[in-house]
């Protein structure tokens, strides 16, 4: 579904990415994971088409096609989706009219009929339902005023609405209890299956105690210095990231 | 012939046919225009010079040689260009010839007490009903349009609410314009007067929509006088064609504990001046001001607005908005004056401005003159442009660049549409804001 090759890229003439290689399958849960300043927030951003990255070297194709090359938009219609570590308040905006406006771009781009708000608003509640989301949020602006674990509900939210194909999630751990860790892994593990592709960034090996990733990548110094499976997770959390740096050195 | 124009001479004639046609029983109406013209001659022309004019290019006026307003080509068909629904009542001014009813206007059950009427109508016969309001001079300084209205006025309207007595209804004064069969600029001035005694209340919508390709300049006087206890919601709606000049002069008088609103909403025109002068002259006394303005092309929009807390206890909430794209330009000066002895004054005044584009600019002005020592009083002023980051996170949900770069002005406007409390206004409002974004003017071209 998604292959990386030799990816590199830079912000602000700063070399951050040198030369990541990863492949993900459909029906694949993806773990990275890495010491801060890693580039692991870069890798999603320059996937999900920001601006102020410039790619300098490397591919990435998604589905055959060549990610890098679309607009960030496409990109959403094609089936990739970022959760974002800082969503966006956008005031004036309601999170139902967004959520509406970004479902039916994506079902017009597959040549599908656009949904009326009506059965929007009924298929949008029972999707906040799953999220254990209060369906007055549907009314407010979108993120506006939202807590720090309301806003990751609400990309959850997105993200069951939009059904993407391939889910990048950057951070999307950082700064939720543990009831709302919890509902979080449950939107994201819900959307499992064998026709879609999950990546997690994380910083931290919690989130995967209730998402259990198939593999497990470091991200250090801009390359992904070791890959394996679920556990290397676990021996990250007990050893900490020092003992990469001190291998990669070594090696 | 032109070279005149550039001068208040050339008014001089348009004053004298209206005073050859006046009849000897309105001496006083005369000597009022009169009075007004010479206030105008002293003023003279505005200039980028002259105080409170600097960034108004009323160039764009003077330039034009302006006949006086002729029946225009097109007929009818009010209630499709007009953003107010047909439920309202309503008074159609086209070319500035109030239109009776059947033929636009629609005025039917007005309930007791309330009263509509041309002002050619009153003045032919009751003109006396007028003769205190229109020799009453008011403050013209820095009106010279004003003045001017006050003297070449060639028509008008009036609405008297009695004491405690609720207009039903909103009242739409539709104000519309088009060619007339020469196709020359043509002007009109004209007077408004709105009266609402004690405990009245009323909600009336102003509204201008100009047709045709000719520029047409209206330029109107218009003064509102708010009893004790009276309420008065104010809409003002402006839709010139791109050639289309107003200018308009708004005072109003606010009595003890009666609230005036205005809400402005500019949606296109070479040139508008608004000039928005409110007197809470009566204890506790409020007023809110709202506006918004979408400017573009070589456009301007000015709002001056002046609010004098004259009495105890008065408030004023004020806010106006606008969206500049391409060469617009927005200026906003806002003065509140609190006069001695206006204790326990509470106002605000904001203005905050979205710039779409590297080219247009904005003249920002919020001011408080303060004369009193117990007051609360706010002001500020803000510009910015359209953020990078909601545009990427919209964008990145699959929503296309120029529906998220409208989604972004529309929650700018959409701020001013939501105080609007007439629904099917805030409707049309919504889909006006969504025709002047100049993506959608360029998918319609």
């Amino acid at each position: 579904m998604l292959k990386i090759k030799n990816l590199q890229a830079s912000a602000g003439g700063k070399a951050i990415l040198k030369g990541v290689d990863l492949t993900v399958n459909a029906g694949e849960v993806h773990a990275i994971m890495g010491p801060n300043g890693s580039g692991k927030s870069t890798l999603s951003y320059v996937l999900a088409g920001r601006d102020g990255y410039q790619v300098t070297g490397g591919s990435a194709e998604y589905e055959g096609k060549d990610l890098l090359a679309m607009a960030p938009e496409v990109r959403a219609r094609e089936g990739v989706f970022l959760a974002f570590q800082y969503p966006v308040e956008i005031p004036g905006v309601s999170n139902k009219y967004f959520l509406k406006a970004a479902y039916n771009a994506v079902r017009k781009h597959r040549g599908e009929p656009e949904m009326d708000a009506g059965p929007f608003l009924k298929f949008v509640k029972e999707k906040a339902k799953s999220v254990e989301m209060d369906p007055a949020f549907l009314n407010r602006s979108v993120n506006e005023g939202f807590s720090g674990g309301e806003k990751k509900r609400n990309e959850i939210l997105q993200l069951a609405v939009l059904e993407p194909k391939l889910a990048l999630l950057d951070e999307t751990d950082s700064g939720l209890d543990i009831d709302a860790l919890k509902i979080v892994a449950n939107g994201i593990n819900k959307l499992r299956d064998p026709k879609r592709a999950v990546v997690l960034v994380t910083h931290y090996q919690r989130l995967l105690d209730y998402i259990v990733p198939d593999f497990v990548h470091v991200l250090s110094g801009g390359r992904i210095v070791k890959s394996g499976g679920k556990e290397l997770a676990l021996q990250l959390e007990k050893e900490g990231y020092g003992w990469i740096e001190t291998e990669k050195v070594g090696a | 012939m032109t070279e005149t124009l550039s001068g208040v001479e050339a008014f001089e004639a348009d004053l004298q046919e209206l005073q050859d046609r006046a009849p000897r029983s309105l001496s006083w109406l005369s000597a009022a225009r009169e009075q007004a013209f010479a206030e105008f001659v002293k003023q003279g022309l505005p200039t980028l010079k002259t105080e409170g004019w600097r960034f108004t290019p009323a160039s764009k006026i003077q330039k034009t040689p302006f006949e006086p307003s002729e029946r225009p080509v097109v007929r009818g068909g009010f209630g499709g260009r007009a953003l107010c629904p047909i439920t309202f009542y309503r008074l159609v001014v086209h070319n500035g010839r109030v239109l009776p009813g059947g033929e636009g206007s629609t005025l039917s059950g007005l309930p007791a007490g309330v009263r509509v009427q041309s002002l050619s109508e009153i003045l032919r016969d009751e003109p006396e009903a007028l003769k205190a309001v229109l020799t009453h001079g008011f403050d013209k300084s820095g009106l010279p349009y004003g003045a001017l209205a006050a003297a070449l006025f060639s028509e008008g309207i009036v609405v008297k609410i009695g004491r405690h007595v609720r207009l039903d209804r909103p009242l739409n004064l539709l104000f519309a314009t088009d060619d007339s069969e020469a196709g020359l600029p043509q002007a009109a001035h004209l007077r408004v007067l709105l009266l609402l005694e004690d405990g009245a209340s009323a909600e009336i919508v102003t509204e201008s929509v100009g047709g045709g390709r000719a520029p047409f300049w209206t330029n109107v006087l218009t003064q509102a006088v708010l009893g004790e206890g009276a309420s008065l919601k104010h809409y003002r709606l402006q839709r010139e064609n791109e050639t289309g000049l107003q200018t308009a002069a708004t005072l109003v008088e606010v009595g003890r504990s009666a609230r005036y609103e205005s809400h402005a909403f500019n949606f296109g025109g070479a040139l508008v001046r608004h000039d928005l002068r409110v007197r809470l002259a009566g204890e506790g006394a409020d007023c809110l001001l709202n506006g918004l303005a979408l400017v573009r092309g070589e456009e301007t929009v000015d709002h001056h607005t002046v609010v004098e807390h004259a009495s105890v206890g008065g408030t004023t909430r004020e806010l106006y908005k606008a969206v500049l794209d391409e060469r617009g330009r927005f200026v906003f000066d806002g003065l509140v004056d609190v006069r001695p002895g206006a204790q326990k004054t509470d106002a605000s005044v904001y203005n905050k401005n979205l710039l779409l584009s590297e080219d247009a600019d904005i003249h920002t002005n919020p001011e408080f003159k303060i004369l009193a020592d117990d007051v609360s009083c706010k002001h500020g002023g803000a510009i910015g442009q359209l953020s990078g980051e909601s545009m990427f996170y919209l964008r990145s949900r699959g929503i296309g660049e120029s529906d998220a770069r409208r989604m972004l002005v529309y929650a700018f406007g959409a701020e001013m549409i939501d105080r609007v409390g007439l629904e099917p206004l805030r409707e049309a409002l919504t889909a006006a804001l969504y025709a002047r974004m100049p993506e959608a003017a360029e998918e319609a071209a």
